[in-house]
């Protein structure tokens, strides 16, 4: 069996740094957001749930999937979770995906939550970072912004680029969140825009990494409906479809990607290597680039008939909970080549209004980053974008990609574990 | 204990279990050396905190779904919020690459050597991930490292999580050990206008006595007195940036002398 599979809608409870309602809750106030959108959507037309959420011990709760699925009334159906780090989202759509095009079943409902501040931010770090080798990352710093601006320095060191690319491509992302009514940015600053000196005087986290480079504690949730394409005319008139879907993965440790003998295949990338560093045993990816996100890339775009991506991709919503992920990302995902990241800062490709915008949502550091709703709601301003809605749902300042026909999102967990890249068409 | 208003501390004592003679069953393993067992000193902890309500407070804030202006809109509602506390213990086995640990008790780092690749792994792995080695035995096969080596990446942390942020401000990186093809997770006890990628640095250890078994044992330090960074060195060769950083390391030194008392500056600690 091989038939096309649809996003019909998205409902959005907002990313925001507290919510007084509980998860169930905002799980709700999401799901009756997706009703909205699906008037004729009935309990009965749902086959199976996929629940997306990262964490049970930012909330002392195991299973907390259960108690979704019976808080919406859904408990009858099929149902399980799926969980990936930083990648559960998009995961959690990619099973659904599998799920309805291998025919098991025709329509899924996709309920994402995280609830990320019950517990405070020195804690919640330590509990995320124990997503981390506990035995071998986690004891020497326990924080990921630590490993992640440790890898960018890698990378900064191997190619070039400097503070001030990082820095443009917060003020980009965090700009782009005042387009965006539901941002968390918008709620805890107001719409005023920012500007490479309030970058300069953001507080240093982790060098070179400052506040303003790293993703937002979140509370916040989205439901999104995926269905067969027999079925999907019951709920949209506007559906966005799934051409191309890649998943792949890499080491847990980063330190061990000096002898990664699985991407020994990747002569192209290895040989851009620069030979002023001590040369090691396997250069690609080492800890400068996501080899993850890279394979994931390729499946899908082989699926969805993409040679180049820059020309073949109208806009693309990279996972980045720091920014010189979304350099490296920029390389992996092949809208440049390996080292040439800084080129796509500093021409500005990746703006509104570019060959190829990039967060045009605001993203992970600015518009918010509820871990298990993070790749839904993206998914969700994606399907707005390529079905020309931008504007119904942002208002009339919401950055609507002219005609945009083909997108891609990534997923992305741990250090660059886990990887996924989805490749979206409009209909 | 300490009466507070409204909910009153739990004031139940709870002395620890007196555990008798290790339960001999056939086959099971016997534990050899209990010298540092937390068991009994954690066992009363549990009862105080696990699940336990610490507290609560009413919290009035913006509420319901639709976008940022539909909830300020809204007049606000009250929330309450309970203060549920919970830790455990974890007796967590570190397996077949145990000797790592047990020699960073006495001051060695060792690596394990894949017999069909060569491949050494320092964190060392017990099998060969090599997929040519299909998994290769490698637990008997420890070399001893020299405590030496390069790094390979770094950063310098001014916010850490809970447990680490009493040692800001610190740098943590990848140290590629001499000899090993992996590279080791090592908190770098050096002044970061010294640190570059491809510095060469010693690993020396921290008093017997204070040893835990694990990397918090280790530590680097330049193995070249008063070396400087490189002109092509990624973070001093921008001087402006280096000036920022080390305003930054000032003040979260100031941080941690407020809240915790502890004085990190450079005169105190060496580094």
């Amino acid at each position: 069996m091989n038939r096309r599979v649809a996003i019909c809608g998205g409902g959005i409870f907002r990313p925001d740094l507290w919510h007084g309602e509980n998860a169930e809750e905002g799980v709700a106030i999401a799901y009756k957001g997706l009703l909205k959108q699906c008037p004729n959507l009935r309990a009965d037309d749902i086959d199976g749930l996929v629940m997306s959420y990262f964490s049970d011990h930012l909330n002392q709760q195991l299973c907390m999937g259960w108690i979704i699925q019976d808080y919406l009334g859904l408990h009858a159906k099929p149902g399980y979770r799926v969980e990936s780090g930083g990648a559960t989202s998009l995961d959690a759509l990619i099973n659904a995906y599998y799920l309805i095009q291998s025919g098991f079943y025709d329509v899924i409902l996709i309920p994402g939550w995280e609830y990320m501040c019950e517990v405070d931010v020195a804690s919640t770090n330590e509990m995320i970072a124990s997503a981390a080798d506990t035995d071998w990352d986690f004891p020497v710093g326990g924080y990921y912004n630590a490993y992640y601006a440790s890898l960018e320095v890698r990378h900064m060191q191997l190619y070039g680029e400097t503070c001030e690319d990082l820095g443009r491509i917060a003020v980009k992302n965090h700009n782009n969140s005042t387009h965006i009514p539901w941002s968390q940015w918008l709620s805890q600053h107001g719409p005023e825009p920012i500007t490479l000196e309030d970058y300069w005087k953001s507080r240093m986290v982790s060098w070179p990494y400052r506040v303003l480079n790293n993703a937002v504690m979140s509370e916040g949730a989205c439901c999104i409906l995926m269905a067969a394409e027999e079925k999907v005319k019951k709920f949209t008139d506007t559906p966005m479809w799934i051409t191309g879907v890649g998943i792949g993965t890499d080491s847990m440790r980063p330190g061990d990607r000096t002898a990664n003998f699985v991407y020994e295949g990747f002569k192209d990338e290895a040989a851009i290597y620069p030979d002023f560093v001590k040369s090691i045993k396997t250069p690609y990816p080492e800890m400068a680039n996501f080899a993850s996100l890279h394979i994931a890339a390729k499946r899908a775009y082989a699926q969805a008939g993409i040679t180049n991506p820059m020309k073949e991709v109208d806009l693309m919503e990279l996972f980045t909970p720091y920014d010189g992920v979304e350099l490296c990302l920029y390389e992996d995902t092949g809208l440049c080549g390996r080292g040439e990241g800084k080129n796509v800062v500093r021409e500005g490709t990746a703006e509104y209004g570019g060959e190829c915008p990039v967060n045009l949502s605001g993203g992970l550091t600015a518009t918010g980053h509820p871990v298990g709703a993070t790749s839904l709601y993206y998914t969700t301003f994606l399907h707005w974008q390529l079905t020309g809605k931008v504007k119904d749902f942002c208002g009339p300042d919401g950055l609507q990609v002219d005609d945009a026909k083909r997108a891609v999102i990534t997923g992305h967990g741990g250090t660059g574990c886990q990887g996924a890249v989805v490749v979206y068409e409009g209909d | 204990m300490e009466e507070k208003e409204g909910l009153k501390e739990q004031t139940l004592r709870v002395r620890p279990i007196k555990r008798g003679a290790e339960k001999k069953y056939r086959d099971y393993p016997t534990v050899l050396d209990k010298s540092t067992e937390a068991h009994e000193f954690w066992e009363p902890i549990v009862h105080q905190g696990l699940w336990d309500i610490k507290g609560h407070k009413i919290v009035k804030g913006p509420w319901g779904g639709g976008s940022v202006e539909d909830a300020k809109k809204r007049p606000p509602r009250e929330f309450m919020v309970i203060d549920r506390a919970s830790f455990a213990l974890y007796s967590h086995s570190y397996g077949l690459v145990s000797p790592f640990f047990r020699g960073l008790l006495e001051g060695k780092l060792m690596g394990t050597k894949c017999p069909e690749c060569g491949t050494v792994y320092c964190p060392p792995r017990a099998h060969c991930w090599n997929p040519e080695c299909r998994v290769a035995d490698c637990y008997d096969n420890w070399m001893n490292l020299p405590l030496t080596g390069i790094i390979h990446t770094f950063t310098v942390q001014c916010l850490a999580a809970a447990p680490f942020e009493h040692m800001l401000p610190f740098s943590m990186g990848y140290v590629q050990v001499d000899g090993a093809d992996t590279t080791l997770p090592t908190l770098l006890h050096m002044r970061p206008r010294e640190i570059f990628i491809g510095k060469k640095v010693k690993f020396e250890f921290v008093p017997e006595e204070k040893r835990k078994g694990d990397l918090m044992d280790v530590y680097a330090v330049p193995a070249i007195l008063d070396e400087k960074a490189p002109e092509w060195a990624c973070l001093q060769k921008d001087a402006e940036q280096m000036k920022v950083l080390e305003d930054s390391i000032k003040a979260t030194q100031e941080f941690i002398k407020k809240r915790y008392g502890i004085d990190n500056s450079p005169e105190e600690r060496g580094w």
